[in-house]
């Protein structure tokens, strides 16, 4: 038979992981019910299961740069980020706090028709499979992402958000952040 | 930001050297529209490119029982657990390396025989699709990096070169992840593809380049080429044959993915403003441009489906297959996303005509795309060919390397 032998991480089958552990330390930062009520710190609820589990193998990787997710995600397996994945993803997404601004609420609204966001995070921009949920997401951090994928895109991401954001000036930026987090 | 200074940098760069009176022409005045090319048309549309798989798949989870080869062919689970591995390169003392995107890594397979393993020979690379073997030397190119692993066969642990500064790549990186290969002249032929859907590219991109080993004597060979993943040389004539991927948002039939054939350097094979057997831009062609968009372009020699996202080619020089296949292509499909039915998702053969004009494409290895469900399981992407005539095929959906013989009519036991 030419059925290769892989490591053992994927050979494990049974009951799914224990992560109660994992998910204690996650809440620490992103809040108890993954929604984040820390500046910097994205919120998790509603994301979807693919995304997450990409954030968490590259962070396991050591592509993402962030060296307290790095420490955190220390021989976890493929399973457990799984895992971990499928909860998040579960969890109802709470409003973003911050006051609405209508006037940027609408310049943002007509940026990201202009750049067609809802074609891949979808019309709701609830996002699905690799594509992140962008509404409601805390809206500093949706800001320095937009930032970094337009300057200088995150090794492991996909060039097509680098690509998307090309000419988009800081204040076209803030004005999306804005929107997408107030957006239902 | 420095929008403005990079956008006229770049404006003034936008020279276009396609034709012989590129010197006497004024720079393009518009900075190029580094748009998505999603017209209205398509506002609502819901396509978006398909995730990949950062985790490892087991053997159990990948459906072997679906995939269909032509009679007398067998297809079987060659090696598994490397996740989004894609490109191969095979050294002489038969270690294979592969390369892979998004996870940064590059994996060495070791055939013991009965069973393969792999290693992770490097990793937190941006995207090191590109890898290139000479001897028992391997070349990695990830978007921002060239390393040499001097006789990485004979010493597992030796430390890259880093050959970066010689190369001196340009910064864009879409469309930029590489794949390279050495050719029949021993130099490397590496792509520079449109850092942009559609756009009026920079000089830098849309093109191929060809350098010696250690990154001088750099070449630009060929033009208008949007971004190929995939070439090989014909085992006769020595040509460069590669496939390249068409644009999105035009719709769903077209325009097609192609396969070009380099007659000559120095060729303009189309983008941005005339793709596939002829179909004029219609975002960044001007008006009065439109009646000769096609004129002076390199058509391709056939059209490899639309949004299919053509990746490896392989002439086939082996004995294992019966005679007909000799100096023919295998041709992986990785499958569409810019498309409301789902397309590709299989490994072609595609067979030149005698004038080197158009190409007959058939099946070969399917299986993967379920047309009613509008799913796929695996995206096949590269092939090589082993010493014995059989071919690997890797999926770099699943981490997984297929082989595919030949044994005639009577089935031979392993």
């Amino acid at each position: 038979m030419l059925i290769a032998f892989f490591s053992s991480a994927a050979a494990a089958q049974g009951a799914a992981p224990a992560i109660a552990d994992r998910l204690q330390a996650c809440s620490d930062c992103h809040g108890p019910d993954g929604n984040s009520v820390t500046p910097g710190i994205p919120s998790l609820a509603a994301q979807p299961k693919v995304f997450v589990e990409n954030v968490l193998v590259l962070t396991r990787e050591g592509l993402r740069g962030n060296a307290v997710m790095q420490g955190l995600m220390k021989g976890i397996t493929d399973r457990e980020i799984s895992a971990l994945a499928t909860h998040f993803a579960a969890l109802p997404a709470k409003p973003s706090p911050g006051e609405p601004d209508k006037a940027l609420i609408q310049k943002g609204r007509a940026l990201s028709g202009k750049l067609r966001c809802g074609t891949c995070h979808l019309p709701n921009l609830r996002g699905r499979e690799q594509m992140p949920r962008l509404a409601g997401q805390r809206e500093e951090v949706l800001y320095a992402k937009m930032i970094a994928f337009r300057d200088k895109p995150p090794p492991g991401t996909d060039t097509i958000m680098n690509a998307t954001l090309y000419g988009t000036t800081d204040a076209d930026i803030k004005a999306m952040a804005h929107f997408l987090a107030h957006a239902r | 930001m420095k929008t403005n200074t990079r956008m006229a940098a770049i404006a003034a760069a936008c020279t276009l050297a396609f034709s012989a009176s590129a010197l006497a022409q004024a720079p393009a005045a518009p900075p190029p529209a580094w748009k998505q090319g999603i017209s209205d048309k398509f506002k609502d549309s819901p396509l978006a490119p398909n995730a990949g798989k950062n985790t490892e798949t087991a053997a159990s989870d990948i459906p072997m029982d679906k995939l269909k080869v032509p009679k007398g062919f067998k297809v079987e689970l060659w090696a598994t657990g490397m996740p989004g591995g894609r490109a191969m390169a095979r050294g002489d003392k038969g270690k294979i390396y592969m390369g892979t995107r998004g996870l940064g890594r590059v994996y060495e397979v070791t055939d013991a025989g009965d069973k393969r393993t792999s290693r992770v020979v490097i990793d937190k690379l941006t995207q090191p699709s590109g890898v290139a073997v000479q001897g028992s030397t391997l070349y990695v190119m990830a978007i921002d990096k060239v390393l040499r692993f001097d006789d990485i066969e004979g010493k597992p642990d030796v430390q890259p070169v880093d050959m970066t500064a010689k190369f001196n790549l340009p910064p864009e990186q879409h469309h930029n992840w590489k794949y390279l290969a050495f050719g029949p002249d021993k130099k490397l032929y590496v792509p520079f593809g449109a850092p942009c859907n559609i756009c009026e590219p920079p000089k830098e991109y849309a093109q191929i380049r060809r350098y010696n080993p250690d990154g001088s004597g750099m070449e630009v060979i060929a033009r208008g080429v949007r971004n190929t993943q995939g070439f090989d040389w014909h085992p006769k004539t020595g040509e460069l044959w590669f496939t390249d991927h068409g644009r999105d948002w035009l719709g769903d039939d077209g325009p097609q993915d192609e396969l070009n054939r380099m007659s000559k350097e120095g060729l303009n094979f189309g983008y941005p403003y005339c793709h596939a057997a002829g179909v004029v831009d219609p975002d960044v062609t001007k008006a009065e441009n439109k009646a000769t968009a096609c004129k002076d372009v390199t058509k391709p020699v056939a059209l490899m489906g639309p949004h299919a996202a053509v990746m490896g080619v392989k002439f086939y020089t082996g004995s294992m297959f019966p005679a007909e296949y000799k100096d023919s292509m295998f041709i992986a499909r990785k499958g569409s996303w810019n498309r409301t039915n789902k397309f590709g998702y299989d490994v072609v053969n595609v067979r030149p005509g005698a004038d080197g004009k158009s190409a007959k494409v058939t099946p070969f290895l399917t299986g993967f795309l379920d047309a009613k469900e509008n799913k796929f399981s695996g995206r096949p992407a590269y092939i090589l060919q082993m010493p014995d005539g059989a071919l690997l095929v890797s999926d770099e959906q699943l981490g997984a390397i297929y082989r595919i013989s030949y044994s005639g009519g009577e089935a031979k036991k392993k």
